[in-house]
């Protein structure tokens, strides 16, 4: 095999690792703002019921 | 202490591990002489990313175990991000290792023992996901997700060692006496990519399961607050 032939086959294997490492944080970074919205909601909920009891 | 094994702080540290590994497997580390020549360098990834999938798969064994024992669902919860993971892992071994086996061998797949054990390995866990998603009632999808993560790792020391008791196959032994018959320089980069895989791994179980923990958490308080 020659070297241009080896790079293009490592170039590959480091970019689907590369990319997947990527997509890994995208997708948990979507998990936490979600997480993140609906703590949000649940703080506006508890504020109203609060106020509804005073 | 607790900082230091804090989600950010592996993930800085695997970051740093896995950039000076890798930087040394490819200015450091001689090319390999056989016929496998530059595709050798996906080596310093491969095999790392296959241990740490095992290890997932370990994890998520143990967990299963002390959540048998205890029916703490904070147990179901690790197992259940270690399967994901460790399955998210060995896609990517087996990837990669699609990838090296067509510039090494000149075929992207054998029916060799290491790769059918390790194929093995992620249809159980494709099934075990499968498993949680068909049960509704959690006490019951926990507790069989748990029997099941205990069955499925009797698969995970048959791929490790399918190299080494069935050694007629074309996968070689990486890890084993002497290094694997792996040169010094060889040695010290894949020792450092291996470290730093598997703390990439405890950093992403850390964080998936501390999701989790408050995402059970939010769906508990809106249960309470009345939807």
């Amino acid at each position: 095999m020659t070297l241009e032939e080896g790079v293009k086959y490592v170039a590959a294997a480091y970019g689907v690792i590369m990319a997947v490492i990527v997509i890994y944080y995208f997708m948990s970074a979507r998990r936490v703002a979600t997480l993140q919205r609906d703590v949000q909601l649940l703080e506006d909920e508890a504020r109203r019921l609060q106020g509804g009891a005073e | 202490m607790k900082k230091l094994l804090s989600a950010p702080a592996l993930f800085a540290a695997a970051g740093i591990l896995l950039v000076v590994g890798v930087v040394l497997a490819f200015w450091y580390s001689p090319t390999d002489s056989s016929s496998m020549g530059f595709s050798q360098k996906i080596l310093y990834y491969h095999a790392p990313i296959a241990e740490a999938a095992l290890v997932a798969f370990g994890v998520a064994f143990v967990a299963a175990i002390a959540y048998l024992r205890t029916q703490d669902m904070k147990w179901d919860r690790l197992s259940f991000v270690s399967v994901r993971l460790g399955l998210l892992f060995s896609i990517l071994v087996m990837i990669t290792g699609m990838i090296w086996g067509k510039a090494a061998w000149g075929t992207w797949w054998a029916w060799e023992p290491r790769l059918t054990t390790f194929l093995l390995v992620c249809f159980l866990y494709a099934a075990y996901w499968v498993l949680r998603s068909v049960v509704d009632e959690e006490q019951r999808r926990a507790t069989y997700a748990a029997v099941f993560a205990i069955i499925a790792f009797i698969d995970v020391p048959i791929t490790f060692f399918a190299t080494r008791f069935l050694p007629e196959g074309l996968h070689p032994v990486v890890i084993g006496p002497g290094g694997g018959g792996m040169e010094g320089s060889m040695a010290v980069s894949f020792a450092i990519c291996m470290l730093g895989m598997t703390l990439l791994l405890a950093a992403m179980i850390r964080r998936d399961y501390e999701i989790e923990l408050i995402k059970d958490r939010v769906s508990d308080l809106k249960t309470s607050l009345g939807g």
